[in-house]
């Protein structure tokens, strides 16, 4: 890439554009920080600026910088029509310096309860991708168990785990024991129902392979059969993964005493919109955080693929 | 006593009521260090019949013994090299080495085994495709891959199912020459003995002591015929001499003359 490629950009513009905007003066009666929002946008310039001179593919950059570009057009847009020209309602739409300036007041809550809701999905869904594939391995050995085993699968998986919730109440101590196990459920079926499709589809060529190597059956299970279904155990594992915070999330608005869930649900019944705000942001960037994560791994496990 | 025996060997099939006849009484023998090639046009059960060597598939009746055993399933003793590459598509061309080593050679550490891996990459040309994954490959280099895993696996036999049947014409004649040379390399006394299923009829002559020739419906051995010429050999040189074009039309001749005596009963698939 050129340097002209590299670093002329509209991102810039819209970066100056951001800044100069804070020149016209305030239409609101309160407090609009807006040195919180200089701070996001130098913050935000100097990693693009960092970006820019690092990254190799032209794509990768361009997507990159677009994305900052929406940000900063997003936040030029909001700082005009709530701090600077005032057009929506102030008590539902707080200008951006105010959210971030919450969002920093508030760090040591919100650190509290991602790791309150990180760790219940994590423990539910951990515990139910290890028993659903070493299960589905099992039942995925045997044609007739796991055809049975994928039907029951299939209707279990089909009802939307959060209405066990209730029950879960009923059955269990604690809010905390109640999240993991729905979460487990939420994960365990599409897994369980990957790992027996997996394995009960490997290519017969690909077993027969294994089969002339005379390979026993702990190589032939772990060795042959499980990365060859690995691909199929994913796509059960993605679905477990969406599924699993839009229920945590749920469930917390409905009973917890923790979690980003409850933190938006507690603030926005005590009208506090610069909070809910707040709230929605962490949720979004935890969730985009962790999605990238294991979109790695996967990735990586999955890397002998085309 | 031959390397291989076979035996009256008869495959029925049963499918949806269907059954037919893949091998009908086939009996011939193979010894020690021979290259047989098994030749044949479609359903004439090459393919069941090495499936059977492989230990994969049982016979309905008649039995196969290699050094006087009756086959019990597949053994550390044949390599095998199926036509399509039959690579695992998660290892690297070098894993995938490795991990057939593995499987005869127990004692071997996983150096050992790399380095072993490594060297027969070598020898295939593959050298520098080592850490490739096999969707990285083309289909001729990962069928050096699978020739490259059966030979480091040394093992007594090699069992070929049509192993350049799916490269193109160019590239078929350097594996054919490749495998031609690693294994005549190996001298006349510790050369394995090979059987190669293949429908092509240069590449039997080429590469073969002796060909089988199979008919179809039911399968049964046509005719065995000693291939005459020396090795090495330079297929060059042996497409010019005179003996060569003689016994190609010989063969052809014979060939043809089995699927003349079919056509007219049933369709004949080349």
């Amino acid at each position: 890439m050129t340097r002209k490629k590299r670093y002329l950009r509209i991102v810039h513009v819209l970066f100056a554009a951001l800044l100069l905007i804070q020149l016209i003066p305030d239409r609101l009666n309160t407090e609009t920080y807006a040195q919180y929002v200089v701070w996001f946008a130098l913050i935000a310039e100097a990693l693009t600026l960092i970006v820019s001179s690092v990254i190799k593919k032209p794509l990768s950059l361009t997507l990159f910088v677009d994305v900052v570009s929406c940000i900063y057009g997003l936040l030029i847009a909001w700082t005009l029509a709530t701090a600077k020209f005032n057009l929506l309602k102030a008590a539902l739409f707080p200008p951006p310096g105010r959210v971030f300036m919450q969002l920093i007041e508030d760090h040591e809550k919100i650190v509290v309860n991602i790791l309150s809701s990180v760790g219940i999905i994590l423990q539910g869904y951990l515990l139910a991708a290890a028993a659903a594939i070493i299960l589905g391995m099992l039942l995925g050995s045997s044609e007739r168990l796991g055809n049975v085993a994928t039907y029951i699968a299939k209707f279990l998986g089909a009802i939307p785990p959060i209405v066990y919730i209730p029950y879960g109440i009923a059955l269990l101590p604690t809010f905390h024991s109640v999240s993991v196990f729905v979460i487990f459920l939420a994960t365990f079926w599409p897994v369980l129902a990957g790992t027996m499709s997996g394995v009960m589809n490997v290519d017969k060529k690909t077993l027969d392979s294994a089969r002339v190597l005379n390979v026993n059956r702990f190589t032939m299970l772990f060795s042959v059969i499980l990365p060859a279904s690995l691909p199929q155990i994913f796509i059960g594992y993605n679905q477990g993964l969406t599924v699993s915070f839009v229920l945590l999330t749920s469930a917390e608005m409905i009973g917890a005493q923790s979690g980003l869930g409850y933190y938006i649900k507690n603030y926005s019944d005590f009208g506090d919109y610069t909070r809910t705000l707040v709230g929605l942001i962490v949720i979004g960037v935890v969730i985009v955080v962790i999605s990238f994560a294991f979109n790695k791994i996967q990735q990586y496990l999955l890397r002998w693929k085309r | 006593m031959s390397k291989i025996e076979i035996n009256n060997l008869t495959v029925d099939y049963t499918e949806k009521k269907n059954s037919f006849t893949a091998l009908k009484n086939v009996s011939f023998s193979i010894e020690e260090g021979e290259f047989v090639s098994v030749i044949g046009s479609s359903g004439c059960g090459k393919s069941t019949l090495l499936s059977i060597l492989e230990g994969i598939r049982f016979p309905t009746s008649g039995e196969i013994l290699i050094d006087g055993e009756p086959i019990k399933g597949p053994g550390a003793d044949r390599g095998v090299v199926f036509q399509h590459y039959s690579l695992f598509p998660w290892m690297s061309a070098r894993k995938n080495v490795a991990f057939g080593i593995k499987q005869v050679n127990k004692n071997a550490t996983k150096a050992q085994r790399l380095q072993i891996a490594d060297a027969f990459l070598e020898k295939v040309g593959l050298k520098d495709f080592k850490d490739q994954y096999p969707s990285r490959l083309s289909g001729g280099m990962q069928q050096r891959v699978a020739i490259a895993r059966a030979l480091a696996m040394d093992t007594d036999i090699l069992l070929m199912d049509e192993p350049f049947g799916a490269i193109d014409a160019k590239n078929r004649t350097v594996l054919q020459e490749l495998l031609l040379d690693l294994w005549e390399g190996e001298g006349t006394g510790a050369r394995k003995t090979v059987v190669f299923v293949t429908h092509d009829l240069d590449e039997a002559i080429f590469l073969s002591d002796k060909i089988v020739m199979m008919t179809a419906h039911p399968g049964q051995v046509y005719q065995e015929i000693k291939v005459p010429f020396e090795r090495p050999r330079s297929r060059m040189q042996l497409v010019r001499t005179k003996e060569y074009n003689q016994f190609r039309n010989q063969l052809i001749a014979l060939f043809y003359s089995d699927i003349v005596n079919k056509i007219g009963k049933e369709e004949v698939v080349l």
